[in-house]
């Protein structure tokens, strides 16, 4: 059991430029005399990652990152421009939504072919047609051209078949996001206790939930490289909390200047890491932000601590004004504030620990640091943060 | 060509290619018929009547002499015609699943001999009914053309319609080309009708010989083995030539479609 079931290795690909008129003609040259066609895109460089039997591997990116492109090379749709991939046992694929249903046939038609495909006989077939219409449930459409369909009831049957021929690996491509909520769950539920039965599967998906609760490797692809690679939970965090920055990048950050030199932020400390640099923490994991702040000689400055998500959504705020604290006085008008976080809650994700330096009224702002915060940690749980909560049992009233 | 396990796609892709032409036309299959049909009895007229074109050499009345012909030629036009598009119209299909793509073609060329094989055996009844009778002796060189026809038609579809990926300009082209080759086949025509230079020219056009060697052994006359022979060997360079072209374009195919 320890040969791998996809072995991936050097995997490049290359997809022809053909913009403009003579592309085609020059490209058919180059077929012809057999070498690597001249105007390209490289959509995929230097792919490398092995699959064992029983391994659920998710594959995560932006679009356009070649996810489907990979798929594609493992099923052997395509052929790899440079690399190899080698597979064993049966493939079940369902790509880019339908498993290359004809539009014109009915639905009983393409089940037949798809069985075909998969190398099921016709006795097989027969035996296995029961089950493909209970899971698909899609009635009487069974007969209907499959054009009539709507993408969920393609989605449906191409689910169906794939799971009536249990395939020793199964390939899907964003399949579970078309479906109805009560699809979703049924497929889940068929994946989960394929998975549980020694199933293999590859998934793309931009559902995180999916990813995290279907597998438990990930690779992130970004512009046809991998990005991250390894524990689903550490590289999915990694990809959203690359996606939130990029998010709020691209809507303009926060002013940092401080125009009053009579104001300014001395010094912030958390954990050992300084603003500008990344804090890498453990969910439940202590903070301790260690501020020092300048201020006027008659003034006390206030310090503002803010949370925020990665993308700008607030989180949680504090003062020293609000909570009515006095900083250390450390002379030269310089104040020092020591905040610990014990426990922190925060779900992981990539949030911001900014600092604000307010004057004495808490008025004005002067001064911004802002830190960032990965909070590391395999839950799956949903939104932010962790309320406090329990579970009552069924003994207690 | 075909392995074991693509023996059931194949089949199916078959018998989809059957329902899939007349899906949704009343007179489904038939139209193969009819349309030659009416072909047949349009050249007859123009050529039979209005032109007074004669089949010289056998006593072989005119509508008797074209269908021979026509139906012989059939086997290469309609295993290009159909051939020409097997990987660009299924597209779709052969982006998602992993079989030889040339499965495509093979299908559709099968599908189209098959229903022009069985139309050169109606044309054969309809014949006998008017008491025209293959002779016996010309079996041998009726098959042989029928073969070599066959052959000639399946290794050329098979090339244009890997060259019809990377050249879409094959397709707008093709219909024309064939009219154009059709004229220049001996079909509504005998080549000793022709003045002598352009005989020996049209000598050069595969397709000739077995349409002659089709058209000789029905009437029992002697055959060009010769010509149909090179016609043969042509064919047999043209298939390797498309295999050749296919294994350098199997990488690329999806790339392109």
């Amino acid at each position: 059991m320890s040969q791998p079931l996809v072995e991936v290795q050097g995997l490049c690909k290359h997809y022809p430029v053909l913009g403009h008129r003579g592309d085609h003609l020059r490209a058919l040259l180059d077929v012809l005399r057999g070498r690597p066609l001249q105007r390209q895109v490289r959509v995929l460089e230097d792919i490398g990652f092995s699959v064992l039997p029983g391994q659920s591997l998710a594959i995560i990116g932006e679009n356009g990152a070649g996810k489907s492109t990979l798929l594609k090379l493992v099923t052997g749709v395509l052929t790899p421009s440079a690399g190899t991939v080698r597979t064993h046992g049966s493939i079940g694929a369902l790509l880019e939504l339908g498993a290359g249903f004809h539009p014109e046939f009915s639905g009983r038609d393409n089940v037949r072919m798809a069985a075909a495909l998969h190398g099921l006989d016709a006795r097989a077939l027969a035996e296995k047609l029961p089950e493909i219409e209970a899971f698909a449930d899609i009635g009487d459409y069974m007969d209907e051209p499959v054009k009539h369909y709507s993408t969920g009831m393609v989605v449906r049957l191409g689910f169906a078949v794939i799971a009536a021929i249990r395939p020793a690996l199964l390939i899907t491509d964003e399949v579970l996001a078309v479906g109805d909520e009560s699809f979703q769950k049924k497929c889940i539920r068929w994946i989960d206790d394929y998975l549980a039965g020694g199933g293999t599967l590859l998934l793309v998906s931009h559902s995180m939930y999916h990813v995290q609760k279907l597998c438990r490797q990930a690779i992130w692809l970004q512009h046809g490289r991998i990005a991250a690679q390894g524990d689903v939970f550490d590289v999915s965090q990694r990809y959203l909390a690359w996606h939130e920055t990029r998010q709020r990048t691209t809507e303009g950050s926060p002013v940092q200047s401080s125009p009053y030199s009579d104001y300014a932020i001395d010094s912030v400390d958390s954990n050992g890491v300084e603003p500008g640099q990344s804090l890498q923490l453990d969910m439940g994991q202590t903070l301790v932000h260690d501020v020092v702040l300048r201020a006027p000689a008659d003034a006390t400055p206030v310090l503002m601590c803010g949370w925020v998500r990665a993308d700008g959504t607030a989180v949680y705020g504090t003062s020293s004004e609000i909570e009515g604290v006095r900083g250390q006085a450390m002379g030269e008008g310089r104040y020092r504030y020591r905040l610990c976080f014990e426990d922190l809650p925060l779900l992981p994700g990539a949030y911001q620990l900014r600092t604000h330096l307010l004057d004495g009224e808490g008025l004005r702002m002067f001064d911004t640091r802002v830190t960032s915060v990965l909070v590391r940690g395999a839950s799956r749980e949903l939104g932010v943060t962790r309320l406090p909560h329990r579970w009552i049992g069924p003994s207690e009233a | 060509m075909i392995q074991g396990a693509h023996r059931a796609v194949f089949r199916e892709l078959l018998r989809r290619e059957f329902t899939e032409r007349y899906q949704g036309s009343v007179l489904g299959v038939a139209w193969h018929f009819i349309l030659p049909l009416v072909q047949l009895a349009v050249l007859s007229w123009v050529f039979g009547e209005l032109l007074k074109a004669r089949s010289s050499s056998s006593d072989l009345p005119y509508p008797a002499f074209l269908a021979l012909g026509l139906w012989t030629w059939g086997l290469l036009a309609n295993a290009i015609g159909r051939g020409l598009g097997a990987l660009t119209e299924n597209g779709a299909l052969i982006g998602k699943v992993a079989v030889p793509q040339d499965i495509f073609i093979d299908t559709r060329i099968a599908a189209s001999a098959m229903i022009d094989l069985s139309a050169f055996v109606l044309v054969l009844m309809a014949l006998a009914v008017f008491g025209y009778l293959p002779q016996v002796s010309g079996m041998p060189a009726m098959l042989a053309g029928l073969l070599v026809m066959g052959l000639f038609g399946y290794a050329l579809a098979r090339l244009l319609a890997i060259l019809q990926v990377f050249l879409r300009d094959i397709g707008a082209a093709i219909g024309h080309l064939l009219t154009l080759w059709f004229f220049l086949t001996p079909v509504i025509y005998a080549r000793d009708q022709l003045p002598d230079y352009v005989g020996r020219w049209l000598a050069w056009n595969p397709a000739a010989a077995p349409v002659e060697a089709v058209r000789a052994g029905f009437s029992g006359l002697p055959v060009d083995w010769a010509a149909l022979a090179i016609s043969a060997v042509t064919s047999v360079i043209l298939l390797w030539a498309s295999r050749w072209l296919f294994a350098r374009a199997r990488p690329h195919l999806e790339d392109f479609l």
